[in-house]
């Protein structure tokens, strides 16, 4: 390849990086502006980054809020992991009738779009008195992502070589300890990235959310709808917002990048 | 203690029976190697004994006690795997001490039986890399290490030197011969190599298609195979088999060929079609006479063996090993002939005609 080459196709990957990443850099100059900045013409290029009244109101009226997204995307995470990951360690490893029935069945009601359940579930969260709590929120975000979880956790528990779990059994484990000791640490990477996409969902959801929670138990994506009014957008704070809402699945993805790439891979080849 | 008794065992998947009734009493302190071709249900049939396979009907009986709905966990059996099937998380002394952690034993005494395991397989400079880090021959030593520190009541091994070159082949094939004769301990070792199966075996069992065809030492496979499918997959290269009926005066008459004195077989035993078989290995050649004369199509020379691939019009292709021949070559005319007392008769069922007189054919 000739230099000009290398120096074209660097052009047009930074000409594309910047098309992609040009909204949410002007998102992020527009959290340190004022709204009249931000109507500006011409334009306020570069703001003043020691302004940071846009967050300090946020955070004064919402910190709440953020916490109830905290809360609720960890404990979603775990609880579906908690379930996911032993229902696909059964799935593949036990042998029994109606095996592949069930795995298709839990993906089936993957198909269903979450909204068309979303009145059933008001009702049955009103019935309940569960309306507007953290735990409604865990139980169904944990309980969407379940079947994606189990479908994906499977094909990582599948690449782990049949005879790796026949050792551990002859060896004197039980299923739980097989499971336990052998099979997660085994399926690490692919773990990871099962927990990262739940995260990601949960942290972001907004329709459920804003079907099931009124005030307590709302969460930040609600928060950041709800700058934009009939009469008036509140970009500065739409923008604070987001930046504040992308940080935690940037972050999260970061630490797990390693063992997402090695996940989103193995068993691409046979090895 | 490694008593190990099938009884009527049969396995099925849906409509595929895989094992076919099969009866085998292993005793405490036996070398038995499970031999066959593909497919035959040898790894099948070592799995439902360790407790991976499920039994559809009849017992498996470990040292007395009736196991057959055991769990495997719960057997007291250890099991090398042809993959080595090791922990790659792990190291190669936790690999080595796993089952005994799982066990509960205290930690110094774990490290008192890895070090000792270690040491007989030449692993103790080893303990601490990963699996990955190790030689397949090696990573087959760990999986032996991980199986005698559990002292089981038996080892089952899959295959286990499958995967190693020829020359590490030999190597733990006498490791593990020699690792027998310190354990004295029961061991299962299912192979399609007739060489690992000959020389390590106390007693083979012989599979086909799911039922056992012989259940005897090397030598009496060898020398008194029941059937001609035994005959056949037992000894490289393979027997030559002839079509033969009864000839005048109690002989055998070869089809397309000379008749042959009866290796002690009565005419009352004989059946209007059988087959002779002979080792390639028991012919005898010449130059200028025998029974047959056929010309050399192929030489396999070996230095210490010549392999001829013979045609002899009218009967077909017959293989002779010479030992230690040079003076034979391909496209050359031979002579062959067949002592009685080397030769194998089956009848029309294609089961051995046992020799009325002796007690043994030679």
């Amino acid at each position: 390849m000739t230099n000009q080459n290398v120096g074209f196709k660097l052009l047009a990957a930074a000409f594309i990086t910047f098309i992609f990443t040009a909204p949410i850099l002007w998102m992020v100059l527009s959290a340190f502006k004022t709204i009249n900045d931000i109507y500006a013409i011409p334009p306020v290029w570069i703001p003043d980054f020691t302004y940071l009244d846009n967050f300090k109101l946020l955070l004064s009226e919402n910190w709440e809020f953020l916490l109830n997204s905290v809360i609720v995307t960890l404990g979603a995470t775990a609880l579906c992991m908690i379930f996911a990951l032993p229902a696909a360690f059964g799935l593949v490893n036990f042998r029994f009738r109606g095996q592949e029935f069930l795995a298709d069945w839990i993906l089936s009601t993957r198909m269903m779009p979450p909204i068309a359940a979303a009145v059933p579930i008001f009702i049955v969260f009103n019935t309940l008195g569960m309306l507007d709590t953290l735990p409604a929120l865990i139980l169904v975000y944990a309980g969407f992502n379940l079947p994606f979880a189990v479908w994906v956790s499977m094909s990582f528990f599948r690449n782990i070589p049949k005879e790796v779990i026949e050792a551990a059994r002859v060896e004197g484990c039980t299923w739980f300890q097989t499971f336990r000791l052998v099979a997660l640490p085994l399926a690490k990477s692919g773990i990871a990235t099962v927990a990262t996409f739940v995260f990601i969902f949960a942290w972001n959801e907004l329709l459920l959310s804003l079907f099931l929670t009124s005030r307590e138990a709302k969460t930040f994506p609600v928060v950041i709808s709800s700058f934009s009014t009939v009469t008036k957008t509140y970009w500065e704070l739409i923008s604070a917002a987001t930046i504040i809402q992308i940080l935690p699945p940037v972050i999260f993805t970061l630490l797990m990048q390693r063992h997402i790439v090695s996940g989103l891979t193995m068993g691409a080849v046979k090895n | 203690m490694g008593e190990i008794v099938l009884k009527d065992l049969r396995k099925s998947f849906g409509e595929v029976s895989i094992i076919k009734n099969i009866n085998i009493h292993i005793e405490d302190g036996e070398f038995v190697v499970f031999v066959g071709p593909s497919g035959c249900g040898k790894s099948t049939l070592l799995r439902m004994i360790s407790g991976l396979e499920s039994v559809t009907s009849g017992q498996v009986i470990i040292d007395g006690a009736d196991a057959t709905h055991t769990k495997p966990s719960a057997r007291g059996l250890a099991m090398v795997f042809q993959s080595y099937a090791l922990f790659p998380h792990i190291s190669v002394r936790d690999n080595i001490g796993f089952g005994l952690k799982i066990a509960g034993l205290p930690k110094e005494e774990i490290a008192a039986k890895v070090g000792a395991a270690s040491k007989i397989l030449g692993l103790d400079k080893l303990l601490d890399r990963k699996p990955r880090e190790l030689s397949g021959g090696q990573m087959q030593r760990v999986a032996i290490g991980r199986a005698i520190v559990r002292d089981p009541n038996a080892f089952l091994f899959d295959e286990p030197l499958s995967n190693l070159d020829a020359a590490l082949r030999v190597q733990m094939r006498i490791e593990l011969i020699r690792l027998h004769g310190d354990l004295k301990t029961t061991m299962i070792y299912v192979t399609h190599d007739q060489v690992e199966a000959m020389t390590m075996a106390d007693r083979i069992v012989v599979l086909q298609g799911g039922h056992v065809e012989q259940f005897a030492t090397p030598i009496e496979l060898y020398d008194r195979p029941v059937n001609k499918f035994v005959a056949g997959f037992i000894g490289s290269p393979k027997m030559n088999f002839l079509t033969a009926k009864p000839g005048a005066a109690g002989s055998i008459q070869i089809e397309g060929g000379p008749a042959i004195a009866s290796p002690g077989i009565r005419p009352d035993q004989m059946t209007p079609t059988m087959t002779v078989g002979i080792r390639p290995e028991h012919l005898a050649y010449s130059h200028a006479q025998g029974d047959l004369k056929g010309k050399i199509v192929v030489e396999e020379q070996l230095g210490s063996d010549a392999f001829l691939y013979v045609e002899v019009p009218g009967i077909g292709m017959l293989t002779v090993r010479a030992v230690g021949e040079r003076n034979y070559h391909g496209g050359e005319d031979i002579w062959l002939t067949l002592p009685p007392e080397r030769c194998h008769v089956f009848d029309d069922k294609d089961l051995r005609i046992d020799p009325a007189l002796h007690a043994r054919a030679a």
